[in-house]
């Protein structure tokens, strides 16, 4: 069957060869394709701990080359991964976890109870989610090889979701001892039992990070699904190709040179379906919600007033038609914890999702900007150039706040120059801001407590340093509450809040499609904030 | 001779000291924080404080620079912040490409802009000289990744001739290597082209008008073989002046080039570098760029005063 | 006779008057832009990506922004580049130059300095100095200014060496003329005319390295038009929208050809000799 096919396919393109065209092409078809692919990233993997960093790129090396204790399913539901049986008390306060036979670390040695409970320690150190939750844990015994537990001071209803999140950082599990190291210090030694190898030898920060098939890793019986189930891994090898210019990576993947880009501008689409064989997709349903944050600390934002004016300012449609362009791929959303979500709830967003004409808008914001006693100083944006979205998001938004008056002052800089600066909680004349813009993953949004962006803790919270106590009391709430229905009716709450007090400014949501070699492979997973390359088959 | 050369390579260490100064000094005195950017977007700021800490980026300046200042004299570039890889093996890693990009360009550059060059000379005012400088200059104001951009469309998408992207080092063989570096050495070399193929022009004009070459010429040796023999010969300093500002020049277009044409060189080390304030990869790039650069020019200096030995008593 | 006059300075040097009229073109488009085009920075999302019509006679951007207009306005912000850069690297690199060619003690110092500057490739310190200070036409002019000035400095103090040893300069230095007054006098009019026309390939190697820095994410900020950054940030669209990357790529390219052409004539008019060498 196979070889019947295959021979068709090179009588085929034999003829095409006599007729001149696709000559660099024979000599690969006629062979059994390569069992490997390339990947353009979103970024460069230039920091390999995924628990010192929460960059992205460290995550989705994590999820290569480490396995994790749960994953989160299609259906956003956690599943069991390492772990082989689950216990929960009658008292809901102590989870027992017994580890599934056969899992091994990359140097042979097998994974031990100890060393699982050596990396939660160390993750929860970094991760949000992982404080809120080990607020609340008082122990964590090893019982035996194979066992251990986590003991609760009061039941936890997110305990397994915590531990089975997609985004950064993942709960991975390490070896006990590279997870002693302090977690403000980088690991320097790479000992997975992941799916995949991490090649060290062949890793070229800022060029190119190679991974191969673990043979000795044994999948789940269950089929795949999120970032949970089987592990098969089809591929002998994957390669990540960093190419940092846009044009660049979409001219080599419509070469077949590389094999999947991952964040190929949304503009340039066209292009790249116009030629044979590319295959265009939407992976994480949940995509991305931009997001402007105002300084809390200084004036103007000081003032509710004026916040509030900022909010009637931001039109999401055209900053969305901007930043995106298709329609087909963004949305306005009145929601902080992302529309589509299990928590896209969206009351309380009247003002910002108002449908009336800019006009009235614009009007009924600068008379809230008098109100303020906005005396026009100028305001500090920061503007990040060299990240597409973000650089057409700002001179949008820049120009929506001067019509209704503000005196906006753009701080031009790469995105290294907005990161430096956001931090500094100084008046935006002594090295401050006032507004800067950035996006999170659709799926970390969705939580109140996983994203730190979420917190109004003043000067201890994220960039905009939001100050709210019922804020803070609500986000605890959700945490608390047992069962999606009742974590739901206080998300509903909580937007109400943070609309009212305008917490940040929502720009609005949009997907982001993957553009692969649809004539070479298939089996991609969608998971949200992650891409997996088990399951994923090289078929031509 | 031996004392000129001694005496040009002892002034290489000042300059090189203040290469030092002002690359470490350009990076800590302005505003930049690698600690936020390796903490990453979700990241507190004590997480931030603490990686700072264990970066050493909290210590006093002049502490920092003494430090790096004396590793580096005992050729240790520090590690990278990020990757936490020696600076010296970062570089190590991606000066294959580097050189191999620097040198096919120099080499077509060489080849057709003297042979240019010499042909506008020898027909001076004609047609030809016309088309040859008209090329010339449009050569030199067109932008790298343009060209770039123009020929991967036509060579690498339209046609199929040639990779869009990428580097294979020599050790794979020859013709694989050589096909991932045509397109890139012909963006970077037509600026090139363009300042040597003027230069030789300029100066050949220069030399054929002097007496011998007239009186040569008059004798009725061959056109050509003479304007090779004795007019390049005597051209052969701004020329080789010009390939040493050509270095220069050089270094700067490769930046661009291994961006367009994703080849992972230097030039792109360091500019993935600056974008995440890489302290230890920025300084200690620009300290070999610097050294290659000074050495090269010296290298020139004395290869002057083998020409031309008036040179070396001015 | 002032017509045949003008007849015969066209034909004797063709590639000045070449780019100079080319030059004073785009430098009457730039100073009454406002007059000629309409707002550069306002737009429509919208309307992003609409090639040309009669409202937009060069299309819009990926913003909704005229091309047309940016493209007029662009001149101003990139000759602005070019001659401020020609200008800083020639004041600050000839005063160097003046004071180390003729002080022996400053030399030493001030070249050692100056070689410094010069070995570090000049696009990195740039990109270094933009990402570090932010983005401002500012902060561009002077990192695209400082590489420049050491050849300058060599240029100008080469002319002073050789001056200094001509026999007026040394009467006049044995007379006790004032130092100032002898530079002033006696060696700085030999350098204007190599200056000028080291000026013109400094002002056409600025406007280029400023879409350099801007392909690097290092230009002038992409609010303001130059047509550097008008190149860098429509790259993507070379093939869906190309309008957006040929209206400013074809005035890049004719500034710095005309600012080249005009250099050349400058150079063999003025003192072939000693630009050429440089």
């Amino acid at each position: 069957m196979k070889t019947s096919r295959r021979k068709v396919l090179s009588a085929g393109l034999a003829t095409a060869a006599l007729a001149g065209i696709g000559a660099p092409y024979i000599t690969r078809a006629q062979q059994k394709p390569p069992r490997q692919a390339r990947m353009v990233p979103q970024g460069d993997l230039n920091v390999l701990d995924p628990i010192w960093t929460t960059q992205n790129m460290a995550a989705y090396h994590g999820a290569m080359m480490y396995d994790t204790l749960f994953g989160i399913d299609a259906n956003f539901r956690p599943q069991p991964q390492m772990v082989g049986r689950t216990d929960i008390s009658t008292d809901r306060k102590t989870y027992t976890f017994e580890l599934r036979p056969g899992l091994k670390w990359h140097d042979g040695t097998a994974v031990t109870a100890r060393d699982c409970v050596a990396s939660l320690r160390r993750w929860q150190a970094k991760d949000g989610a992982g404080q809120h939750l080990f607020a609340r844990v008082t122990d964590t015994p090893v019982v035996d090889e194979k066992t251990f537990r986590i003991v609760l001071s009061e039941p936890y209803g997110l305990l397994l979701d915590a531990l089975a999140k997609t985004s950064t950082p993942l709960c991975v599990m390490m070896k006990a001892e590279i997870a002693a190291t302090d977690p403000n210090t980088q690991i320097t030694k790479h000992i997975g039992s992941g799916p995949f190898r991490f090649i060290e030898s062949e890793y070229r920060p800022g060029s190119r990070v190679v991974y191969e098939r673990n043979a000795d890793y044994v999948p789940r019986s269950e089929p795949a699904s999120g970032i949970a189930g089987g592990k098969r891994v089809l591929l002998d090898k994957v390669i990540w190709d960093i190419i940092p210019d846009a044009q660049t990576a979409a001219s080599a993947l419509m070469a077949g040179e590389v094999d999947f880009y991952e964040l190929p501008p949304i503009d340039i689409l066209p292009t790249l379906t116009a030629a044979p064989g590319i295959k265009v997709e939407v992976f994480n349903k949940l995509g991305s919600v931009g997001q402007v944050r105002l300084n809390h600390l200084h004036p103007p934002f000081n003032n509710l007033s004026a916040r509030k004016a900022a909010q009637l300012a931001i039109n999401q449609e055209d900053i969305q038609r901007a930043a995106v362009g298709n329609p087909a791929y963004y949305r306005t959303c009145g929601s902080h914890f992302a529309c589509d979500s299990a928590m896209g709830v969206e009351d309380g967003s009247e003002v910002l999702m108002m449908k009336a004409p800019m006009a009235q808008r614009q009007a009924r914001a600068r008379e809230l900007l008098k109100e303020s006693g906005y005396d026009g100083k100028p305001i500090v944006v920061l503007h990040a150039t060299n990240i597409h979205v973000m650089n057409q998001t700002v001179l949008v938004v820049a120009q929506q706040l001067r019509q209704v008056g503000f005196n906006v002052q753009l701080a031009s800089s790469d995105w290294g120059g907005v990161v430096t600066r956001r931090a500094n909680q100084n008046a935006p004349e002594q090295g401050g801001w006032n507004v800067f813009y950035t996006f999170s993953g659709g799926n970390s949004t969705a939580s109140p407590i996983s994203l730190f962006a979420h917190a109004a803790t003043g000067r201890k919270a994220w960039f905009g340093w939001p100050e709210n106590a019922s804020i803070e009391q609500m986000r605890t709430e959700w945490a608390l509450a047992s069962g999606l229905e009742a974590r739901r009716a206080v998300a509903q709450r909580l937007n109400k809040t943070m609309m009212d007090y305008v917490h940040d400014v929502k720009t609005g949501q949009w997907v982001q499609p993957h553009a692969y070699r649809g004539d070479r492979l298939r089996g991609f997973l969608p998971i949200p904030e992650n891409i997996p390359w088990w399951n994923v088959e090289r078929y031509a | 001779m031996l004392s000129y050369i001694a005496r040009r390579l002892l002034g290489v260490i000042p300059v090189m000291l203040v290469v030092g100064i002002f690359v470490f000094s350009l990076l800590h005195l302005a505003p930049g924080d690698p600690a936020a950017i390796i903490a990453g977007d979700n990241a507190t700021e004590a997480n931030v404080a603490r990686i700072r800490a264990s970066l050493g980026l909290d210590r006093p300046l002049l502490e920092q620079f003494g430090s790096w200042g004396w590793a580096t004299l005992r050729g240790d570039l520090g590690v990278s912040m990020f990757s936490n890889i020696a600076v010296t093996k970062l570089v190590e890693q991606r000066i294959g490409p580097t050189v191999s990009l620097a040198l096919t360009t120099m080499l077509v550059a060489i080849s057709v802009a003297i042979t240019l060059g010499i042909l506008a000379a020898w027909k001076a005012g004609s047609l030809l000289d016309r088309a040859v400088m008209a090329l010339a200059v449009t050569g030199f104001s067109v932008p790298v990744f343009v060209v770039g951009y123009i020929l991967v469309y036509f060579f690498a998408l339209q046609w199929h001739w040639l990779p869009v992207q990428g580097y294979v080092p020599l050790s794979e063989g020859l013709w694989p290597w050589l096909r991932h570096l045509v397109l890139p050495s012909i963006a970077l070399g037509m600026a090139y082209v363009a300042l040597i193929a003027r230069i030789t022009r300029a100066s050949m004009l220069e030399v054929l008008a002097e007496d011998y070459i007239r009186t040569a010429s008059a004798k009725g040796v061959a056109t050509l073989p003479m304007l090779l023999r004795h007019a390049l010969k005597n051209a052969a300093v701004p020329i080789v002046t010009v390939i040493g500002i050509g270095v220069a020049l050089l270094m700067s277009g490769v930046v661009i080039t291994e961006s367009v044409f994703n080849i992972p060189g230097v030039g792109r080390l360091v500019v993935d570098a600056i974008s995440r304030r890489d302290y230890p990869i920025i300084q200690g790039v620009m300290v070999i760029f610097a050294a290659v650069y000074v050495i090269i020019n010296l290298a020139i200096d004395i290869l002057y005063s083998f020409i031309d030995p008036r040179i070396r008593y001015s | 006779m002032a017509n045949s006059g003008t007849a015969e300075f066209i034909r004797r040097h063709p590639t000045i008057v070449a780019g100079a009229a080319l030059l004073t073109l785009i430098a009457l488009a730039a100073i009454f832009a406002p007059l000629i085009a309409g707002d550069p920075l306002v737009f429509e999302p919208i309307n992003r990506l609409r090639g040309p019509s009669n409202t937009f006679w060069l299309g819009t951007d990926s913003l909704g922004r005229d091309v047309y207009a940016r493209m007029v306005y662009g001149a101003r912000i990139s000759l602005l580049v070019g001659l401020s850069v020609a200008f800083i690297a020639v004041l600050s690199g000839s005063l160097v130059g003046l004071l180390a060619g003729y002080f022996e003690k400053v030399d030493a110092v001030v070249m050692r300095l100056m070689d410094g500057i010069m070995a570090i490739p000049s696009i990195l310190l740039a990109i270094a100095l933009v990402a570090l200070l932010g983005a401002s036409v500012k902060v561009v002019i002077i990192a695209i200014a400082i590489p420049e000035i050491p050849r300058v400095t060599r240029l100008v103090r080469a002319v002073v060496l050789t001056v200094r040893g001509l026999p007026f300069v040394e009467a006049a230095r044995s007379n006790g003329t004032r130092i100032a007054k002898l530079l002033r006098r006696h060696i700085l009019p030999s350098t204007i005319a190599p200056l000028i026309v080291q000026a013109t390939y400094i002002c056409a190697s600025a406007i280029l390295t400023e879409a350099g820095l801007s392909f690097l994410g290092a230009g002038t900020p992409p609010e303001f038009p130059t047509w550097g950054n008008m190149i860098a940030s429509s790259r993507l669209y070379l093939q869906i929208a190309p309008w957006t990357i040929f209206a400013p790529g074809i005035c890049l390219a004719l500034v710095v050809l005309a600012v080249n052409l005009l250099g050349d004539g400058l150079r063999d008019r003025l003192d072939p000799r000693i630009a050429r060498r440089m």
